[in-house]
């Protein structure tokens, strides 16, 4: 039996990079357990993509001319999955905290929550890019086209860049889910119209102009693009070469990131101040 | 009020572990359209101060402050005016070295995820306050053995009874070896034998030289364990001392302890009204109805309330005794 003298004593973490991994990690794996622990897991990640898949074929049924619309389209929703699957999780693990009874524990650590939310988004992100993967498996068995990428390279790159992309995007929608227990209206309704705005069914270019600016903002939108440009051969995109598009998505991340980092600290001094932060 | 002297050997000024001056909290309740509709006063002016390695209780009824005092310590909430520091850091600029340095237990089922075991909870926790992988390898095992639940360490939480939820929450409190510890109620809504488990890991982190910081709603655990005691009441400090200088506060009373079968509400109206009769508590939901008299004439009363028993009742006990710190407590937060 130990006693609470033979503890082996604390020590903690030296340097600012390896405490921030540290919790990037943890929080990461935290998130993967939860995830696998509830079995409706299946739902938003193999059911859920499926139906939409499906959905995808009989919409566009009878005008699929050749293999690579068929990957269009099979990219396309791979895509609106991983958006979907990143957005619904991300919302979530604030609001989980919340009413798992953990968000004070959790805010009480001595790390800017930020890190632990984005640890968080990473995994969901990842969450996405499996069910992306899923619903390409399921499209390209669906329609018996093959997946002949025209830069494997480059569509790598294009996929961990739009990764990381939409990784960084939710952690901004996260932010809202701070504030109030309400912010899941706000991160849900953004669901659909970043589907549209980001061109994962349809190009870009046939919205109508108004919508175009906001598209423009979000850098999926780039990204996709660029691994429309990467995959495909002979795509017509947006007027923008593939190295442009990455160049764009970065900035716009970089954007995303210091705005999401900056309302962390602005919106939890807030929730402190206003006394929500463990409401549900 | 009592007060502690800290004389620190460089002969520099007072280092408390808390010193807490004119904490104010108030909280807005906002209407649809963004504007304050009612403002409430949680906190009006607390002051207290903690001694390093003192067992300090806060004691209070419900929405009397005790929670938004810890939360304030805590940084987990900003206070509205005052000064609150902790080990001389001010909580709210020096958020992230307070929490480095401080434990939290919270009483009852929130703060621990459920669906996974007590090891990825430990594991989770010493990551966020930065304990060194190494270390923690070692010190997650050792902290679940001594919390008694070394057995069952890989059981998803969820499968835990309270009492065990409540060991794993002073083990995650611990994780990172922390000077002070706040504990929130630790004992709420555990059975007697679960209670006593925590009470007595209190009193050994206390001998350890632990700073420890309780609330909770049983006097005789607070009278058990703390040093001092503050008693807060409608936000404000109403007594600060040790147990036994604030039972002195009613050393004027004695208490009439009562048992009884039959006895109804009308009996217990009627011994109020009885001279020289100060408060009286009262259980009559059960078939033994429990009944406790405050008054200064003692046995002098006896022979009035066995009197007043209504028709078919009986008493099947009684005893005087000195009052307890619930009776000044009582006394305290009624005035």
């Amino acid at each position: 039996m130990v006693t609470m003298d033979e503890v082996t004593p604390g020590k903690m973490t030296e340097g600012y990079l390896a405490k921030r991994v540290q919790v990037l990690k943890a929080s990461a794996f935290l998130t993967s357990k939860l995830f696998f622990a509830d079995p409706q897991w299946l739902i938003p990640n193999i059911i859920a993509p499926f139906i939409f898949t499906l959905v995808a074929f009989f919409l566009f049924q009878g005008q699929t001319s050749g293999p690579d619309f068929l990957l269009y389209l099979v990219l396309g929703s791979g895509l609106m999955g991983m958006w979907g699957t990143t957005i619904y999780a991300s919302a979530n693990s604030i609001g989980f905290d919340r009413w798992n009874g953990t968000m004070e524990s959790t805010l009480a650590a001595p790390m800017p929550l930020s890190w632990i939310a984005l640890g968080r988004v990473l995994f969901n992100t990842l969450q996405g890019v499996l069910t992306a993967v899923f619903i390409l498996v399921i499209g390209l068995a669906w329609f018996r086209t093959g997946f002949a990428i025209v830069n494997p390279p480059a569509f790598l790159l294009a996929s961990v860049a739009t990764f990381l992309s939409l990784s960084f995007f939710g952690l901004l929608m996260t932010t809202v889910l701070l504030l109030s227990r309400k912010g899941g209206f706000i991160t849900n309704s953004m669901e659909i119209p970043v589907y549209i705005a980001t061109g994962t069914m349809f190009p870009v270019i046939l919205l109508p102009i108004v919508y175009l600016p906001f598209s423009f903002l979000l850098a999926p939108t780039w990204g996709i693009d660029a691994i429309r440009l990467a995959a495909l051969p002979g795509y017509v995109g947006l007027p923008t070469t593939y190295w442009e598009d990455i160049a764009i998505m970065v900035v716009e991340t970089v954007a995303y990131m210091a705005l999401a980092f900056f309302l962390f600290r602005r919106v939890e001094a807030y929730a402190k101040r206003i006394g929500t932060l463990e409401e549900y | 009020m009592q007060t502690l002297e800290v004389k620190p050997a460089d002969g520099g000024p007072a280092k408390w572990a808390v010193s807490v001056t004119g904490l104010t909290r108030e909280y807005v309740t906002r209407n649809f359209f963004g504007g304050a509709s009612k403002k409430t006063w949680a906190l009006s002016g607390v002051d207290f101060q903690v001694a390093p390695g003192e067992l300090f209780g806060l004691i209070g009824p419900n929405g009397a402050g005790k929670t938004t005092t810890i939360k304030i310590l805590t940084t987990l909430l900003t206070p509205t005016g005052g000064e609150a520091k902790v080990f001389g850091l001010d909580v709210k600029k020096d958020l992230y070295e307070i929490r480095r340095r401080i434990g939290i237990v919270f009483g009852g089922e929130r703060g621990l995820y459920n669906r996974v075991s007590a090891v990825d909870n430990l594991r989770y926790f010493s990551d966020l306050y930065g304990v060194d992988p190494s270390v923690a390898r070692k010190r997650i095992p050792e902290l679940l053995e001594v919390v008694g639940l070394a057995d069952r360490a890989g059981e998803k939480v969820e499968k835990y009874s309270r009492g065990m939820k409540q060991r794993l929450h002073i083990a995650k409190a611990l994780v990172h070896d922390p000077e002070l510890i706040f504990l929130d109620e630790p004992t709420i809504g555990l059975d007697p034998a679960g209670a006593r488990d925590i009470r007595n890991m209190v009193t050994e982190l206390k001998r350890q030289g632990k700073t420890i910081l309780l609330t909770t709603h049983y006097m005789f655990e607070a009278e058990e364990l703390c040093q001092r005691i503050a008693v807060i009441s409608k936000g404000k400090i109403v007594a600060l001392d040790t147990p036994s200088e604030l039972k002195n506060l009613v050393r004027d009373v004695s208490v009439i302890e009562l048992r009884t079968y039959g006895a109804t509400n009308e009996y217990v109206e009627a011994l109020k009204t009885l001279p020289e009769v100060g408060r009286v508590t009262a259980d009559l939901d059960s078939e033994v109805q429990d009944i406790r008299i405050q008054t200064p004439l003692g046995a002098d009363l006896l022979s009035k309330v066995v009197a007043a028993l209504p028709p078919g009742a009986k008493m099947i006990d009684r005893t005087i005794k000195e009052p307890t710190l619930e009776d000044a407590y009582l006394r305290l937060v009624e005035e």
